[in-house]
């Protein structure tokens, strides 16, 4: 049921990948996926894949847990692998029937393509498996702030994905005890073509917005009998801090993206 | 941007990005490669209708954001843009129109609204297909036409079925308020 539902990947770990400022992780992931983009060669490949495995042992997180992100893209990485193989030309012909023909090129670049996308994967789910979504949000508030001056609502945008994020359990438990409400009288919300399955949702959509909204309502109202007056101003419970390890992975990853940039 | 926004609006946009996480777990169907039909653009449409196109866009942007970190798929920096913010922040030109006729909601003219939304958002799909293709499959394939019958295969359901959960919904509020 809705209830059992995990939402996101974070894995809460006492280590110091977690204990980085979120804004420094996201810059680190920014750069390193720039850098990627720079490699041509397998080289290149290695180093970043072994400082993914580095990351990984020092959050404390299980390789196979990582991994896993990775399934859903499976039929993705495939499809480029075999696309390349069969359809780039060039080198040496290493097989070849009737008029089909698997030549080296096709080989090398399929699996350089492949190679990058998965680095590339891993890269971004280590971020979101080591940083919780109410942390990246404040990141994400302090990277923009500069574009406040040009009227960009920086903090208000945090503020409503804070919200959202507070208001999710929330929903999923509404919205499971709806639909077990209304399955106890006769709905039935698991079978039937498309439209009569959104059809049967009806009954779950109408209370569920209903009372979504009637909850946004109560919570404005608390908002402002709290004096709040939008984002300028506004003291947080956390305040983000950079410390010093947070310059040290910095400098770790800006040392190690212009290095692969040579190769 | 109107530099006031009120704290009922950001109160609702907020609860309606959360809505949209929870409607995109109640999959309506799904298709082998991974798109799926569900109604995560109902509480934005809502949003957008509610609040106009600058709320909308703003949901949107929310909720993209949203996804990204629930874990994104990240294959190429100008795919992130394409795939996470964009085509939910474009879901707000619905706001551009009037669905009003004589003071009631007009089936029509909702529909017209949903539609292009819906259009714009299988532009930035499509074009995001291109992109991954042209830079990662090899050239002379028409990625063009690939990209449009995946995409199109379950936007065009995706479309019809929230319309029709916007038109009930909307009206529901209506008349609840």
């Amino acid at each position: 049921m809705l209830k059992d539902i995990t939402i996101g990947q974070y894995l809460a770990r006492d280590s110091i990948i977690h204990a980085l400022d979120a804004r420094i992780k996201i810059i680190i992931t920014t750069l390193l996926i720039i850098a990627l983009f720079t490699i041509d060669s397998f080289v290149g490949f290695g180093f970043f894949l072994a400082f993914i495995f580095v990351i990984i042992f020092l959050a404390k997180i299980s390789v196979a847990k990582v991994l896993r992100g990775l399934k859903p893209i499976l039929i993705l990485v495939l499809f480029t692998l075999l696309i390349h193989v069969f359809l780039t030309k060039g080198g040496q012909v290493l097989w070849s029937w009737k008029f089909i023909s698997i030549e080296s090129a096709g080989v090398y670049t399929g699996v350089f393509m492949v190679s990058r996308i998965l680095i590339l994967i891993l890269f971004t789910s280590l971020l979101t498996l080591t940083t919780s979504p109410l942390q990246l949000t404040d990141g994400i508030e302090y990277i923009l702030s500069p574009l406040k001056k040009v009227g960009v609502p920086a903090s208000e945008l945090s503020m409503m994905m804070t919200i959202a994020l507070r208001f999710i359990p929330t929903l999923l438990e509404e919205a499971d005890k709806i639909m077990k409400a209304q399955q106890a009288r006769g709905a039935d919300f698991e079978s039937g073509n498309l439209i009569q399955r959104a059809k049967s949702l009806i009954p779950l959509l109408v209370p569920l917005f209903i009372s979504a909204f009637r909850r946004a309502d109560d919570l404005a109202l608390a908002m402002e009998s709290r004096c709040y007056r939008g984002g300028e101003g506004r003291t947080r419970l956390h305040e983000l801090k950079y410390e010093y390890y947070d310059f040290i992975a910095l400098l770790i990853v800006v040392i190690l993206a212009v290095t692969v940039s040579f190769f | 941007m109107d530099n006031k926004i009120s704290t009922r609006m950001m109160a609702e946009i907020g609860v309606a990005v959360a809505l949209a996480v929870v409607l995109n777990f109640i999959k309506l169907w799904r298709m082998p490669q991974g798109g799926s039909v569900s109604l995560e653009m109902l509480p934005i449409f809502i949003v957008t209708f509610r609040w106009g196109i600058g709320a909308g866009m703003f949901s949107g942007l929310a909720y993209g954001l949203l996804q990204l970190m629930f874990g994104a798929y990240i294959i190429h920096p100008v795919q992130l843009i394409l795939d996470y913010p964009l085509p939910y922040m474009i879901l707000g030109i619905a706001g551009l129109f009037n669905i009003y006729k004589s003071g009631k909601i007009s089936s029509v003219k909702l529909l017209g609204a949903v539609l292009t939304a819906g259009l714009a958002r299988l532009v930035v799909h499509v074009l995001s297909g291109v992109i991954f293709f042209s830079s990662y499959a090899p050239e002379g394939q028409n990625v063009w036409i690939y990209s449009i019958i995946y995409n199109a295969s379950f936007l065009i359901p995706t479309i019809i079925v929230n319309y029709l959960a916007v038109l009930i919904v909307i009206k529901a509020l209506e008349n609840n308020n």
